[in-house]
């Protein structure tokens, strides 16, 4: 595969991807599911795929370390990093990387802001290079979804089912 | 190989026009090298070096017929390619949709047992 543009030449505006929420819900309960093995194993896992390993030292400087299973029974690659930053109820900063070779690391911050009830999440996350973000957020395409992909898709399905 | 390493692999393959396009060609049935040359204004060595690198990605393979070596199409790494398009955002949005409902709950025990020490009081 062709070497990989150093990161730090990449703007990091190329390279981040934000996810805004707002929550009816205090951010000191965010914070909580965030905090605890036992919060994040029933939501960290996306759908078909709950987190089924799950270790976390949440301090900061503390690892963590998660895998998902999915409906085959099969586990994900586990992933896993550390806890930069830690503010109660107000922001986690923890980089993440999938443990295989040559995976590259993203580092997401989570915040939480509240008011008047409702809290405000959200979820920053600055890949390593815009290459990383292209293949985590847009399955590899730098212009979205067309390209011809989805048609070969579902020649591939057509194909299956013929 | 592991599953992001064959992920990474899929995704470079596919990053090509022109190895979208034999894969497109390919998924209609089986075509020699020389067949899929005659759609492209490319050369036979151009195409035999997108077919290697479509080989190394497991998304075709070459028959053994030293003569033809014809090209077929491997779906299974294109299916797994598939379930991660623009997985991460959208893997995200059901996360927080869980994380809400969980979340929501708790806030709803919590009330309950901050009424219940307003009564003890």
């Amino acid at each position: 595969m062709p070497a990989k543009t150093p990161a730090a030449a990449e703007p990091v505006a190329d390279r981040e991807s934000l996810i805004i929420r707002v929550m009816d819900a205090p951010a000191h309960l965010l914070f909580e599911a965030y905090s605890k093995p036992e919060h994040m194993m029933k939501w960290f896992g996306p759908k078909g795929y709950p987190l089924t390993l799950c270790e976390m030292d949440f301090r900061p400087g503390g690892r963590f370390r998660f895998a998902m299973t999915g409906a085959d029974g099969q586990q994900t690659p586990p992933f896993g990093g550390q806890y930069l930053e830690i503010i109660p109820n107000q922001k986690i900063v923890y980089s993440n990387t999938f443990e295989a070779p040559g995976s590259e690391t993203m580092v997401v911050t989570v915040t939480f802001a509240e008011k008047a009830g409702q809290t405000t999440l959200t979820i920053h996350t600055v890949f390593a290079s815009v290459a990383m973000k292209t293949l985590h957020v847009n399955g590899g395409y730098e212009n979205g979804m067309g390209c011809g992909l989805d048609q070969l898709l579902d020649l591939v399905i057509t194909m299956e089912h013929a | 190989m592991s599953a992001v390493a064959q992920l990474n692999l899929t995704f470079a393959a596919l990053a090509d026009p022109t190895r979208r396009a034999i894969l497109a060609r390919l998924a209609e049935g089986e075509a020699s090298v020389t067949e899929l040359v005659e759609p492209f204004e490319l050369s036979q060595p151009t195409i035999s070096k997108h077919l290697k690198v479509l080989e190394r990605a497991g998304l075709i393979s070459r028959g053994r017929n030293a003569q033809f070596r014809p090209c077929r199409l491997h779906a299974a790494p294109l299916k797994k390619a598939a379930a991660w398009i623009g997985n991460y955002e959208r893997h995200w949005e059901e996360r927080l949709d869980t994380l809400e409902s969980d979340v929501k709950a708790l806030h709803a025990k919590e009330k309950h047992h901050a009424r219940k020490d307003t009564r003890r009081r």
